[in-house]
C-alpha cells in the first residue's frame, strides 16, 4: 500500500527530466531560489533567533521622553532600533515573516488545489462540466478581489489568519484553472491517452497517472509566481487591516503601523518594505526560471 | 545568426540606456527636489489693531455631513453652523455661559423651572428678516417634532409638553410661552441646571421658518440664520465657501471677507499644504508632522496645545463576569500605566484618573479616591479578589477600528498581562462596536471615550454611569454601572442652584465613581493646533472645537498678491515654485 503510493507521486512528478537540468543552468533562476530558500529559512528560523519577544513594550527602555521610538544607534540590543510603542523592531521582522510566508504558501496551496481540480475536470470531461466550471471563474474573475476582501472584513468582523488564507485561496485559483484546462484539453486528445482509454482504464487512473504529470509543470511556473502574488496580496490586506490579529506582526500590519511615522523615521516602513521586496523578487526569478525550464519553446 | 546576436546587443543597449536614464532621473529628482521652509513662509505684515478683509482657508478631515442646525450633529458641522447662525447663548473663551441673541442671561423663577428669554433689537436673518419670539418658538418645535428626526431631542425633553407634541396630541409646546415680539418664557417639568447649556447647543440655534417651507431639493440646504457669514458655495466633498455678513449684529464682526473650508482633504497632504501656507489654520495632524511642529522654534508661538472636553478609559461591564467583582475592575484601574500610553503616543494625551476633564465642575487635580498608576496596589486588589495569579479565561476587549484603536489594545494588553488578565481584542467596524458594547451582557470590556456635548459635569456623570442610561440595547452606561447612591446624588446635583455646593457633589460623585472603577480612567486627549503667523486673534475656545468669528488677518502684500491672482509671469512662477522667495 505504501509502496504504490509513493510510486504514484514519483509518477506524477513532471515528465520532462531535462526541465530540471535547463533549471540549474539559467542563473537568474538559481539567484531567485537561493532568494526564496534564504527568506524562507530566515522566516522560519526568525522565530527562534529573535532576540526578544516581539509583542513587548519596552516604553521605558525604547521610547524617548518625547515618544519617538530610539533609532538603533541610541540603543544597545536593538540593533534596528524599536517600533512605534516601543517594541523590537528586528524581532517583529524575524517573526512578520513567518506570517506573511505561512499565510502565501497556504493561500497558493489551495489556489493550486482548486485550480488543478477545476481545471483538470473541465478540461477532462468537457460538456457541461466545462461549461459550469468556466463560468464560475468567469464569475470569480469579474470580482474586484479588494472589494471582496473588505466585504467579508465587514461581515466577519474580525476573520484572523484562518481567513486570510480562505479569502486570498478562494479568489486567486482562477487564472490556474484556465491555463490547466487547457493543457489538458490538450493532453486528453493525444495517442497514448486514447490508448489508456482503449485499454479500458478507469478515468481516476487516466487523471492520477497520465494527464496529471503533464499538467503539473504549469502549475507549478503558475504556482511559484503565484507566492509573490500572495505576499503583496497579504501585506496590501494587513496594511488595510484584515489580516493578523494585534500584537502579531507580519511585514504588511508593519508598513501600516509604520506609516504614520514615515517622514520622522522612515526606517519603520523601508526594512519591512525592502523584505517584501526581496521575497517577492526571489519567487518571481524562481517562476521565470521554472517556466523557461519547463517550456523551452517560448 | 548574426542578425538575431546584433538584436541581442541592440536589446542590451537599449535596456541599460533606459536603466541608466531612470536612475539618473530619479538621483536628479532627489537632488534638486526642494525642501519645503522649515519656518512659516509669510510673516504678518504687523498692524497693531484688526484689519477687514481677506480670505481664511481652513481644512477638515473628513466630509461634512450637513448644514442643518436642527440635524447636525458633529464637530465639522458644528464649526460650519457656527458661521452661518447665532444661539441665544453662547460660551465664552473660559466655557462660560454668555447672552449672545439673548440680551441678557434668562431670569430663573424661583422655583428654578422657568426661565425668561429677551432678544436684542434689530437681529435680521440672511434673507432680512426680522428675528423674534415667534421665530424661537417656531424653532423648537420644529425641532422637537418627530418628522425632523432631531438628535438633539433628548436635550429638551424636559420643557413641559414636548412629550404631547411628539404624541401628537398638542400643535404647540405648552412650555414655551411668546409673551411679546422679543420675550418668552420656557418651562420645565423639573428644576435642571443643564437646561441653559441646551439653549446653547446648535440645535436650539433660532432659524428662518422660510428655509423650511418650500419643498427643498437637498435637506442639508441649510435655513437662512443670523450668523456672521452666508453660505456661497457648497461642492459636495470638496469644499464650503462662505462669505462676510454685511448687516451683522456685532458691531466690527467679522473681519474677514471670505472663509474656505476644504474637506475630505488627508492630514498629512493638509499639514504640506499649510507649510506651503496654502491653509491658515491646522488642527489635525500624524505623529510626525506634529512632532516637526511641536519641535520647530519658527513655529512656536502660533501653536496651541490643550485638553479637549472628554474622557477616554477602559470600561468593565459590572453586569457580567469578571467585572461584577470591585476588586478586578479596582486592579485594572491601578495597572494601567498612564504614563506609559502617554509617551507611547508620544505625548498627545494626559493622563488622568478621574471621570471629569479639567476645567468643569467638580474636577480636583487631587482628588482624594483618583487612579493611579501602582502595580503593587493592583496586585493587591487581585488578591483580594480572590485571582493572585490572574484569571484563567481571556478578557474580552472591544474597540474600533483603525490604526489608533489597534495601538490602544496592544498597550492595554500588555499592562494587564502584568497582573494576569489576558485580553482578547475585538476590534470592529464602528457602527459594530456602537451596537454590541450599548448591549446588556455582551462586552465584558471596551476602550471606551466621551466627549461633552457642553461642560457641564452632569454631561458626563449622568450619561456615563446613572442607573437611568443603562437600557437593554443602546446604552450610553456601557459599564452598565449602577448605585443608588451615586444616582441621588447625581439627582440632587443637577437641581442645585448654588454653585459651591454643586461642585462639592460633583466631587463626591467623582470620587464614588473613581473608587468603585466601572471605568479605568486613563487619558484626557490633547488637541494640538496651529495657524499661519497673520492669521490674528484666533482664541481655542472651551467647548467649540475651532471658532474663527473673531479671527482677523495681518496679510502682507506679497501674499495678498499671490492669492488674489496677481497674475503674470512672477505670480505664476511663484505659485509653482512657493517656497522660493
Amino acid at each position: 500500500m505504501k509502496g504504490s503510493f509513493l510510486s504514484t507521486a514519483v509518477s506524477i512528478l513532471p515528465a520532462d527530466p531535462r526541465a530540471w537540468r535547463r533549471f540549474r543552468r539559467n542563473k537568474g533562476a538559481i539567484a531567485g531560489a537561493a532568494l526564496v530558500a534564504l527568506v524562507t529559512g530566515t522566516a522560519f528560523l526568525g522565530p527562534i533567533v529573535a532576540p526578544h519577544d516581539p509583542a513587548e513594550q519596552k516604553r521605558e527602555v525604547l521610547l524617548h521622553l518625547d515618544g519617538t521610538p530610539a533609532a538603533p544607534s541610541e540603543v544597545t540590543g536593538y540593533p534596528l532600533g524599536a517600533d512605534s510603542i516601543g517594541r523590537d523592531e528586528l524581532s517583529r521582522l524575524l517573526h512578520g515573516g513567518k506570517v506573511s510566508l505561512q499565510v502565501a504558501f497556504l493561500a497558493t496551496g489551495l489556489a493550486v488545489l482548486i485550480g488543478l481540480i477545476v481545471g483538470i475536470f473541465t478540461g477532462y470531461f468537457g460538456r457541461w462540466v466545462d461549461f459550469a466550471g468556466m463560468r464560475v471563474v468567469d464569475v470569480l474573475l469579474s470580482l474586484p478581489f479588494l472589494l471582496v476582501a473588505i466585504a467579508v472584513k465587514r461581515v466577519v468582523d474580525s476573520p484572523g489568519l484562518w481567513g486570510l488564507y480562505l479569502i486570498l485561496g478562494l479568489l486567486s485559483w482562477t487564472t490556474l484553472a484556465r491555463v490547466t484546462r487547457a493543457k489538458t484539453m490538450q493532453v486528453r486528445e493525444l495517442e497514448f491517452i486514447q490508448a489508456t482509454r482503449a485499454l479500458g482504464m478507469s478515468h481516476g487512473r487516466i487523471i492520477f497517472r497520465h494527464v496529471l504529470p503533464n499538467v503539473l509543470g504549469p502549475a507549478i511556473v503558475i504556482g511559484t509566481t503565484m507566492v509573490a502574488h500572495m505576499i503583496i496580496a497579504e501585506s496590501a490586506m494587513s496594511y488595510l487591516g484584515l489580516g493578523v490579529t494585534p500584537p502579531e506582526a507580519s511585514w504588511g500590519s508593519m508598513l501600516r503601523e509604520g506609516e504614520d511615522l514615515l517622514s520622522h523615521a522612515p526606517r519603520l516602513v523601508v526594512y519591512p518594505g525592502l523584505l517584501i521586496m526581496a521575497t517577492v523578487f526571489g519567487f518571481n526569478l524562481m517562476g521565470e526560471g521554472l517556466r523557461d525550464a519547463f517550456d523551452p519553446k517560448e | 545568426m548574426p542578425s538575431t546576436r546584433r538584436n541581442e546587443a541592440v536589446r542590451k543597449a537599449a535596456a541599460v540606456t533606459v536603466v541608466v536614464l531612470l536612475v539618473s532621473a530619479v538621483a536628479l529628482a532627489v537632488a534638486l527636489a526642494p525642501e519645503p521652509p522649515a519656518g512659516p513662509r509669510w510673516a504678518a505684515a504687523g498692524h497693531d489693531g484688526p484689519t477687514r478683509g481677506g480670505t481664511l482657508v481652513v481644512h477638515h478631515e473628513s466630509d461634512i455631513r450637513g448644514l442643518d442646525p436642527q440635524r447636525a450633529f458633529d464637530e465639522l458641522s458644528f464649526m460650519a453652523i457656527r458661521l452661518l447662525f447665532d444661539g441665544l447663548l453662547d460660551y465664552d473663551d473660559e466655557g462660560r455661559l454668555v447672552p449672545s441673541l439673548a440680551e441678557a442671561l434668562p431670569e430663573q423663577s424661583d422655583d428654578g423651572r422657568t426661565f425668561r428669554f429677551t432678544l436684542r433689537r434689530g437681529i435680521r436673518f440672511h434673507n432680512g428678516r426680522e428675528l423674534v419670539a415667534d421665530d424661537v418658538r417656531w424653532s423648537l418645535e420644529h425641532m422637537l417634532r418627530p418628522e425632523t428626526g432631531s438628535p438633539g431631542y433628548s436635550f429638551y425633553k424636559k420643557i413641559a409638553g414636548v412629550e404631547e407634541l411628539r404624541q401628537g396630541s398638542a400643535e404647540h409646546i405648552r412650555g414655551i410661552r411668546v409673551l411679546d415680539a422679543r420675550t418668552f418664557e420656557i418651562t420645565l417639568t423639573d428644576p435642571d441646571q443643564t437646561f441653559l447649556n441646551s439653549m446653547a447647543m446648535t440645535f436650539a440655534y433660532p432659524v428662518a421658518r422660510e428655509g423650511y417651507d418650500a419643498p427643498h431639493a437637498d435637506a442639508a440646504q441649510p435655513p437662512p440664520g443670523t450668523g456672521p457669514f452666508r453660505l456661497v458655495e457648497w461642492e459636495r466633498g470638496y469644499r464650503l465657501v462662505f462669505r462676510r455678513n454685511d448687516d451683522y449684529w456685532r458691531p466690527g464682526e467679522p473681519n474677514i471677507d471670505r472663509l474656505v473650508f476644504l474637506l475630505n482633504l488627508a492630514r498629512g497632504i493638509a499639514a504640506m499644504r499649510f507649510r506651503n501656507g496654502d491653509i491658515d489654520h491646522l488642527h489635525s495632524l500624524t505623529p510626525a508632522d506634529y512632532l516637526f511642529f511641536k519641535r520647530s522654534d519658527a513655529w512656536h508661538p502660533y501653536t496651541v496645545e490643550r485638553a479637549t472636553g472628554d474622557v477616554y478609559g477602559i470600561a468593565m461591564n459590572c453586569g457580567m463576569p469578571p467585572f461584577d467583582d470591585v476588586h478586578l475592575r479596582r486592579a485594572v484601574a491601578f495597572a494601567i500605566d498612564r504614563e506609559g500610553w502617554s509617551r507611547a503616543r508620544a505625548n498627545r494625551l494626559r493622563p488622568t484618573g478621574q471621570p471629569l476633564p479639567p476645567g468643569l465642575l467638580g474636577y480636583d487635580e487631587a482628588l482624594s479616591e483618583r487612579q493611579t498608576s501602582d502595580l503593587r496596589r493592583a496586585r493587591e486588589e487581585m488578591r483580594l479578589a480572590g485571582h493572585p495569579d490572574g484569571l484563567e479565561d481571556e478578557v474580552d476587549y472591544w474597540l474600533g477600528a483603525g490604526e489608533t484603536g489597534r495601538f490602544y489594545g496592544e498597550l492595554a494588553m500588555q499592562d494587564l498581562a502584568r497582573i494576569g488578565i489576558r485580553l482578547r481584542l475585538k476590534q470592529v467596524s464602528a457602527a459594530t462596536y456602537f451596537e454590541e458594547t450599548g448591549k446588556r451582557g455582551t462586552a465584558q470590556s471596551l476602550l471606551a471615550g466621551w466627549s461633552q456635548d457642553f461642560p457641564d459635569p452632569a454631561d458626563f456623570l449622568d450619561i456615563l454611569f446613572h442607573t437611568d442610561s443603562i437600557h437593554d440595547r443602546d446604552s450610553e452606561n456601557r459599564a452598565f454601572y449602577s448605585n443608588p447612591e451615586l444616582d441621588g446624588l447625581l439627582d440632587e446635583a443637577r437641581v442645585e442652584q448654588d454653585r459651591d455646593r454643586r461642585r462639592e457633589m460633583y466631587e463626591r460623585a467623582s470620587n464614588i465613581v473613581a473608587h468603585d472603577a466601572p471605568w479605568a480612567f486613563v487619558f484626557n486627549s490633547l488637541r494640538f493646533e496651529i495657524w499661519q503667523p497673520y492669521v490674528r486673534n484666533y482664541q481655542p475656545n472651551m467647548v467649540w472645537a475651532n471658532d474663527y468669528r473673531r479671527v482677523w488677518l495681518d496679510l502682507p502684500r506679497r501674499r495678498l498678491a499671490l492669492r488674489y491672482g496677481l497674475r503674470g509671469p512672477h505670480g505664476q512662477l511663484a505659485a509653482l515654485f512657493p517656497w522660493r522667495r
